[in-house]
């Protein structure tokens, strides 16, 4: 074995997982290359095809050949590039998150892909993509401080390590089904017409053809005003939205397994892409619960941690438990060293709050269907119906807005549809902002934002229309206790 | 006033005239940008004079020199009160920014060539939040800005988040 501190490669099988990414890319130009060839031989096509190959294949070469790390006794060193060199050394001490992932190309090879993040800018500082299954464990630990023996057999049991921590949350078959069920979305309905619809510009698949008895069977329809077609149809839906979420889910959280113990929580998760993501407690920033609707109603809650820097959710927060009692949020988050999310001491926001709501969701609604009802056809007043449900997300919105500064955490919850539940350690507030807009100075109210590190796009714990007085309270408290 | 318990102070002088002389070169420049769309457009509409949108970007251009300007500078305000710096600006909508010294991760004191012209300087503030990683106070002194930041030096730990 060398010596830990000696620069390495990452394994060569990477090349062979590079090629074969870049492989699907390769296939697009076959039609583009064909009509550039015909009236050509094959043997000129396939010189060709050959020589494209083996550039390819170089230049993959030459990135992994160009591409080191090196563990030394307190620093990670990566070497690379070709033309512009570049060496990164990331201290020891300042990695937070080691996670490893196996895409399957990674698992039909036996590699697996590092990423080491460090809480800075960049979504991930190093990522080291590809090592064997057993380098990825000597990997982590050594980035830990601590060494295991290097001759650890490169077995799928590595991966979850030496000595295995006590399971704290971990999701049976039963449970990622029903999480499944709830995360029906016509989001993924969505994804799939536009690629077929981008398809179609490389491949003829028929579409006008379809478009064209898809016309006909309007006509039809029309003709005889068919409520089960439109069922039908609607049903259809339905059912693509329900499979959709409950593929996505399985290939995401099967055998979601959340480890927890010597200061971090370790999660493993996926059915072909296998990852694991290893949360050090001490970076958690905030706890998050959220309750979807339905899933909320029926008592489940998903807790994530904001930790800094990167995570592979596009939220920037690690998922600890996606469908979860409270009781077993309540454990996890004991176990992050955060205090409980208490809902006596909540205090709800100032009533303006609901009328800001109301001016926020309803006018423009109503203005576009009269709009719509006056210049196009008065048929369009059935979209009415959108406006009381709205109506009433905004009358509640102030009953579901509550917040609470406690001894150590600030505690926050918002949202009707999808509620949120945030605890915010007072030690990890970053900037206090009071704002208020015009409509809020006539209202006498103000919103706090809080800032924290390590959170991306929304769901910040701001606390929104809240009267003056509560806070000056809240920001004198929150300035009293940082320190 | 969002936080009257926190009495802020006034923005330097000087930067009320950086503020008047960056709207005023703003709106200069997209008058004199505007003449041939204008001259144009005066060409083909007879009833549009020509001198229409450069004399109304010039009229803007004096309600932001003599009244935007003043507006916004005297809603600008800081406070430093040994433990958190304080600021405040926003004239139709208020802001009131608080920036623990503990958190700060590193201070940049800048200058550009207006505010050098004026004799004033912008402290800026670093922190590990997201939304407002970076808190700009502009229009002090410089040596105020310098005696802010190096207040905050003393105090910035070694443990960085």
């Amino acid at each position: 074995m060398v010596d830990a501190g000696t620069p390495r490669r990452v394994h060569p099988g990477t090349m062979a997982v590079a090629f074969l990414r870049k492989a699907p890319q390769n296939v697009f130009a076959i039609p583009v290359f064909a009509g550039w060839m015909s009236g050509r031989g094959l043997d000129w096509a396939l010189l060709i095809a050959g020589v494209a190959a083996a550039v390819a294949l170089f230049f993959t070469w030459l990135n992994w050949r160009r591409f080191t790390y090196a563990v030394g006794p307190d620093e990670l060193v990566v070497e690379r590039g070709v033309f512009s060199l570049s060496r990164r050394s990331i201290p020891l001490e300042r990695i937070q998150d080691v996670s490893i992932e196996r895409k399957p190309l990674h698992r039909l090879f036996g590699l697996a892909e590092v990423r080491i993040e460090t809480g800075g800018g960049d979504a991930d500082e190093a990522v080291l993509d590809s090592v064997s299954l057993g380098e990825a464990a000597r990997l982590r630990a050594a980035l830990r401080g601590r060494h295991v023996a290097a001759h650890q057999a490169g077995d799928e049991a590595t991966v979850t390590g030496p000595h295995v921590l006590p399971v704290v949350f971990a999701m049976t078959p039963g449970r990622v089904l029903l999480l499944g069920l709830f995360s029906f979305s016509l989001v993924w309905l969505a994804a799939l017409f536009g690629i077929i619809q981008s398809l179609d510009q490389f491949v003829d698949l028929g579409w006008d053809q379809l478009r064209d008895y898809a016309g006909t069977a309007r006509e039809q329809a029309q003709a005889r005003f068919s409520v089960a077609a439109v069922l039908m149809v609607a049903g259809i839906a339905i059912a693509l939205g329900v499979a959709s979420g409950v593929v996505s889910t399985i290939l995401r959280d099967w055998n979601f397994t959340l480890r927890a113990g010597e200061g971090r929580f370790r999660r493993t998760r996926g059915l072909l892409t296998r990852s694991e993501v290893v949360v050090a407690m001490r970076r958690v920033q905030l706890a998050l619960v959220q309750r979807g609707p339905l899933r909320g109603w029926l008592g489940w809650n998903a807790l994530s941690v904001q930790t800094l820097g990167g995570s592979n959710d596009p939220s920037g927060r690690q998922s600890l438990a996606p469908l979860a009692r409270e009781d077993e949020v309540a454990q996890i988050v004991s176990m992050a060293g955060l205090p409980p999310f208490e809902r006596l001491p909540l205090r709800s926001v100032d009533g303006g709050h609901v009328v800001r709501a109301l001016l926020r969701t309803v006018p423009a609604p109503l203005i576009a269907i009269v709009a719509a009802a006056i210049f196009v056809t008065p048929l369009t007043l059935v979209g009415l119906v959108i406006l009381p449900p709205l109506i009433v997300s905004a009358l509640l919105q102030r009953r579901f807005h509550r917040f609470a500064l406690l001894e150590t955490s600030l505690q926050v919850m918002r949202g009707v549809i999808v509620q949120r539940d945030w605890i915010v350690p007072v030690d990890n507030v970053q900037v206090l902002t009071v704002r208020q807009g015009p409509l809020q100075r006539a209202l006498g109210i103000a919103s706090v934002a809080i800032d924290t590190a390590g959170a991306k796009g929304q769901g910040a714990p701001d606390v929104i229309d809240i009267n003056l007085p509560d806070a000056r309270e809240l920001i004198a408290g929150l300035i009293a206790k940082l320190d | 006033m969002l936080l009257p318990d926190v009495p802020l102070q006034p923005l330097e002088r000087g930067q009320l005239n950086a503020m008047r002389l960056n709207g005023a070169v703003f709106f200069a420049a997209l008058a004199v940008g505007s003449a041939i769309p204008s001259y144009a457009l005066g060409r083909s509409l007879d009833w549009l004079p020509v001198w229409a949108a450069p004399a109304l970007l010039v009229l803007a251009g004096l309600w932001s020199v003599l009244i935007a300007a003043p507006r916004r500078w005297s809603r600008w305000g800081w406070a430093w009160t040994g433990r958190e710096l304080h600021v405040a600006h926003g004239w139709l909508t208020r802001s009131h920014t608080i920036v623990p010294a503990i958190r700060v991760q590193h201070i940049d004191v800048t200058q550009g060539p207006v505010e050098r012209m004026f004799g004033v300087a912008t402290l800026v503030l670093h922190t590990a939040g997201t939304a407002h990683s970076e808190v700009h106070l502009p229009g002090v002194s410089r040596d105020t800005a310098e005696t802010i930041r190096d207040a905050i030096r003393e105090k910035l730990s070694s443990e960085p988040w």
